[in-house]
Parts: structure tokens; C-alpha cells; sequence
């Protein structure tokens, strides 16, 4: 395959843990210098999907061809490429950060810019000294995402790359990918969370159960996705009106200092007409994945 | 290869520096006790001995004499008691880090699975090695030394089919721990059969029907103190190779292994029926 086909391409894989079925036949390809989210609920085989990439396990069958190699026929130049972060991190507790750079990076036969690992850690305001054992869990995930950015590396496969971040460090990371995206890398990283997917991704894929339910664009995600409001009023007021407004459901108003609805879409024409409710609080929130799933693929998948 | 090597040696440190200080200590006793044993009238003590308790310590009849006092007092046990620390890194090289899954990370990075074994592998060597030399050092350093009259060839003959057999068991733990769910029941069974050959090759001594089972086991081709007079090369040569092969069959099987991460599937022989078949 050319070196300027896609950095990831996947088909019809399969892999079973004894009588568990984890992947069911997924199908992928992610362009180089793309940044590709890879959404699905726990249990879905993003994990699986990541690590077959990387010759950790085994598929009982489809292929893979990760910038142009089969991981399985040549694993080390596949990882020599490859920058990961595991989902579930651990690390020698034994060791400081610093040595644990080092040897990853010796791993990697040293190809290492110290001075970058040191800029990576003080982005992410991580103290290269400290013991392992002595790590927070978000310590701990900066440590991963440094040793997976630390060499440069052309893709990126990044397991749940902000678990246990703060906000603030979350969005450091984003930009950190965003840089290594206009470096010219390719980032392909799993979450279950939608709106990392928005922040990061050019496409994301949907995996279910072990198969890929749909690749879309990170916006055509956010359309399917509903926004719950929850209202409360500073005195009682009579909100059923808003219910007539397209793109609401679900609405209800238990008492009349309060109401809650579901909309879908935009919010422009909803707002105009809040205007004239005397609001005291407006919360909103993302359905969470599991209920866009139920919402949107559940059909689909009994079809299949 | 190398940096696993130098990498496995680092996480090796503590065990290499407890288990050497803790022999040579020993050793460095048994050397200043030497002269004491020697003046003693060992021959009516020995009457009184049972014969199960001499059946089990071969060299007690001539303690008196160098051989003797070096089998008796170290190398006869040697192995159980360095094969515990063999059988702990055998079982442990590979599979331990697997479990804590810290090996996915590694095996992530491009290094070759052959490399990380092999590298690891070297490692355990060289960990019993430098142990056993940390003991031999303190039988000859003390002036008492000279009182048994061996010169440093002699003394360090014994210490080759002992690291032969911390060799065989190291890799049969090693081997257990590819194919048994974790690396504490690789360690444990191996562990098992180790005490359990040691008292066969006792009780065979008593019982001559038992010399046919014990003739097919490890401990039997194992010289102990009695290597001072000169190692049995095809004996040691046959426990290197046996280690050897074990190493190889458990290097194939790392090469065909699914690593695994917590909660992929679980620590068991024979995998649970499960109605539901959703996992990642």
C-alpha cells in the first residue's frame, strides 16, 4: 500500500475472548492528518479495536493496515510510527516519572527531544520527579499523553486521552492534539464522552456492541442529539405554549415554578419565547451516549 | 534486548541485593563455624542420628571433610532455598507486569516481543547468577576459608549445577505462567513440586522402589556440595538444555499471546457460560 493511503484501514474484524464476541466485523478508515473520534459506550470494543491495531491481541479475523503495514505481520515498524495511550494506564510504581520516560523512550531507541518532553510537562504542570506510586489518577494521564506525544510520533491512538483530566487540563490536551494535527499527525481517539468528540474530531465513528453503527461528522452528531432544560420560574407562570414550538418534546410542568423539555435542533426560536417567562434559573444538558444510542440505533440495530 | 536487560536488572535490584547479602551472610557463618565442626567427634553424634534425617542430608556422613561440610551446610538445601527466589522471578518475568497491566504499554513501543523475553529471560540468569556469587564470595574471602583447603576452582564447581537447577525451575515457573491463569499459580505449583522433589530424592534414599520416579526428576542430577570433586558436564549440560527448552516453548507462547488488561476477560482455566456476550 502507498505511504499516502489512509493512516487507518479496517475490515470486516473480528475478535472473540472465548465464548465473549468484542468485535463483530468492524470496518474503519481514517485519512492521514485527520483527527477521528472513535465514540461509543463502555463495552463497545474501542478498546479492543486499539489494541489489535497495535498487535497486543490478536483478531480472529479481517485485516488492518495501519499507515500502510499489517500490525500483526510487522508489529515494531507499526509502533515505532505509533504514539498510544492506554485506557486503563498503569505504570511501574517503582520508578519517577522521569525514568519512566526514559525508558519508554529508550524503548524507542532514544529518538527522544528532551526539551520537548520537558515543554510537555510543563503544559501539563507535571512534576517529572515525583514517584509513580505517589501519582494522582489525572498525574498519571499526563504522564500517558506525554510518553505518547513525547516522540513525534505520525499517528496517534489515543484510549480515553482526557479520563481523569480537570477541565483545564482537558483543554491543554486538545490543544496539544490540535498541534500535533497541524504538525501533520494523525489522532484517532476513543471516548464515550460526545462533547470531546465535538471539541477534537473532523469525523467520528459509532461503535456498538462490537460494530461500527455509523461515521459521521462531529455537527450531524450534535443535530442528533437532544438538549434537556430544566426551568424555574421566579413566580408562577403558565409555560405550555413553549411545547407548541417545533423541535420540542417531552414537555411537563409539574408545578408552576418549574417546567422541563426536550429540544431538538436549534434553540433560536425556544429562547425568543423564554423571553417573556420570568426565569429564575435555565439548566441544560446532553442526553448522555447511551441515550442518543437508544434513541437513534436501536432500530437499526434490530435490523441488523 | 538490552534495555529490557538493564530494565529487568533495575526491577531485579532489590531481590538481588536481599537474597546476595542474606546468603552471603549465611555462608560467611558456615565458613567461621568450619574449624568448630571439624574438632568436633562427629561419629557418635551421626550414631545417633535417625536414619530418615541422614537418608535426606547424604553429605552428613562425611561432614567432617570439606565435601561433607559444604553439602550439608549449604548446597543440599540450596536449591529450595534459592529456588524459591528463582521460582518468584521465573513466574513473575512477564505475566506479573501483564496482570498489573503495565506490559500493554511496553509492548506498545517498538520493541519486539523475542527482545522483551529474551532480554528478561537474561536477566533471571544473571539475577541468580550474581546471588549465588555474592555466596560463593563469602565461602573464600574469610581467612577461615583456608581451613578446607579448596582452591577457588573447587569452591565454585557446586555453584554450576546449582544455577542449572535455579535455572530449570525459574524457566518451569515461567513456562506455568504462560499457560496457567496468573502468575501466583504458576509460582505456587512450581514452588510445590520443588519441595516435593527435594523430599522424594530424601525418601528415596529409604526406599529403593521410589529411586525409579526420583531418576526422572530434577533433583536427581543435581550434585550438590559433592561438585567440589568435579561437575558432572552432562548432567549440567542436560539441566541447561531442559531449562533451555522450557524457555523456548514459553517464548512461543508469549509470541501467540493475546496481552491482556483488566476486565477483558477473567483469570480463569475454563471461561464462565455467560448468556450475554457484550464485552470490550
Amino acid at each position: 500500500m502507498a505511504d499516502n493511503g489512509p493512516a487507518i484501514e479496517i475490515s470486516a474484524l473480528t475478535k472473540a475472548y472465548g465464548p465473549v464476541q468484542a468485535l463483530r466485523g468492524v470496518d474503519l478508515s481514517v485519512e492521514r492528518g485527520e483527527v477521528f473520534g472513535f465514540l461509543g459506550p463502555n463495552g463497545a470494543g474501542k478498546t479492543t479495536t486499539i489494541r489489535c491495531m497495535l498487535d497486543l491481541i490478536r483478531p480472529q479475523s479481517g485485516s488492518i493496515r495501519v499507515l500502510g503495514l499489517d500490525p500483526q505481520a510487522q508489529p515494531v515498524a507499526v509502533q515505532a510510527r505509533v504514539g498510544y495511550l492506554p485506557g486503563e494506564l498503569n505504570l511501574d510504581p517503582n520508578l519517577r516519572v522521569r525514568q519512566v520516560l526514559r525508558y519508554l523512550a529508550a524503548l524507542r531507541g532514544n529518538r527522544v527531544n528532551w526539551g520537548h518532553v520537558a515543554e510537555l510537562s510543563q503544559r501539563l504542570q507535571l512534576d517529572l520527579e515525583m514517584p509513580v506510586k505517589n501519582l494522582s489518577k489525572g498525574n498519571k494521564q499526563k504522564v500517558g499523553v506525554i510518553q505518547a506525544l513525547m516522540a513525534r510520533p505520525e499517528l496517534l491512538l489515543l484510549d480515553e486521552p482526557t479520563s481523569g483530566l480537570d477541565p483545564l487540563m482537558q483543554q491543554e490536551v486538545y490543544r496539544l492534539l490540535h498541534e500535533a494535527q497541524d504538525g501533520g499527525a494523525t489522532v484517532f481517539f476513543s471516548s464515550h464522552v460526545i462533547s470531546e468528540v465535538e471539541a477534537l474530531a473532523s469525523r467520528v465513528a459509532i461503535i456498538r456492541r462490537g460494530r461500527i453503527v455509523e461515521t459521521v461528522e462531529p455537527k450531524q452528531l450534535m443535530r442528533m442529539t437532544s438538549r434537556r432544560l430544566r426551568l424555574r420560574f421566579t413566580r408562577p407562570a403558565e409555560a405550555g405554549s413553549l411545547s407548541e414550538i417545533p423541535g420540542v418534546s417531552q414537555f411537563a410542568q409539574p408545578d408552576p415554578l418549574e417546567a422541563t423539555l426536550l429540544v431538538e435542533g436549534a434553540m433560536d426560536r425556544l429562547i425568543v419565547a423564554l423571553a417573556g417567562l420570568p426565569i429564575a434559573d435555565l439548566q441544560t444538558e446532553r442526553p448522555s451516549l447511551e441515550e442518543l444510542f437508544l434513541t437513534y440505533y436501536r432500530d437499526a440495530e434490530e435490523v441488523a | 534486548m538490552l534495555t529490557e536487560l538493564w530494565y529487568e536488572l533495575g526491577r531485579l535490584r532489590g531481590r538481588i541485593i536481599g537474597w546476595g547479602i542474606g546468603l552471603a551472610v549465611y555462608a560467611l557463618m558456615m565458613v567461621l563455624l568450619y574449624p568448630n565442626v571439624v574438632a568436633m567427634d562427629f561419629a557418635a553424634y551421626l550414631e545417633a542420628f535417625p536414619e530418615e534425617m541422614l537418608a535426606f542430608f547424604p553429605g552428613i556422613t562425611q561432614i567432617g571433610t570439606p565435601v561433607g561440610y559444604l553439602d550439608t551446610y549449604y548446597y543440599n538445601y540450596m536449591t529450595v532455598i534459592a529456588g524459591i527466589l528463582a521460582v518468584g522471578v521465573g513466574a513473575g518475568l512477564l505475566v506479573r507486569q501483564e496482570e498489573a497491566g503495565i506490559l500493554d504499554l511496553i509492548l506498545a513501543h517498538p520493541v519486539s516481543r523475542s527482545a522483551l523475553f529474551w532480554g528478561r529471560y537474561l536477566a533471571m540468569l544473571i539475577c541468580l547468577a550474581i546471588v549465588l556469587l555474592a555466596g560463593q564470595v563469602a565461602w573464600m574471602i574469610p581467612p577461615q576459608s583456608a581451613d578446607l583447603g579448596l582452591s577457588w576452582q573447587e569452591f565454585t564447581r557446586p555453584a554450576l549445577p546449582l544455577l542449572a537447577e535455579l535455572a530449570l525451575f525459574g524457566s518451569l515457573a515461567l513456562l506455568l505462567s504462560m499457560l496457567l491463569p496468573s502468575a501466583r499459580m504458576a509460582g505456587g505449583l512450581v514452588g510445590a513440586l520443588l519441595v516435593a522433589n527435594f523430599l522424594l530424592v530424601g525418601m528415596a534414599n529409604l526406599n529403593a522402589d521410589l529411586e525409579r520416579i526420583v531418576a526422572y526428576t530434577p533433583l536427581h542430577f543435581y550434585q550438590g556440595g559433592f561438585a567440589v570433586e568435579g561437575v558432572n558436564w552432562g548432567w549440567l549440560g542436560g539441566l541447561m538444555g531442559a531449562a533451555l527448552v522450557m524457555a523456548v516453548i514459553a517464548w512461543l507462547l508469549f509470541l501467540r499471546r493475546d496481552i491482556r488488561v483488566g476486565g477483558e476477560h477473567e483469570w480463569r482455566l475454563l471461561p464462565r457460560r455467560r448468556r450475554s456476550s457484550q464485552q470490550a
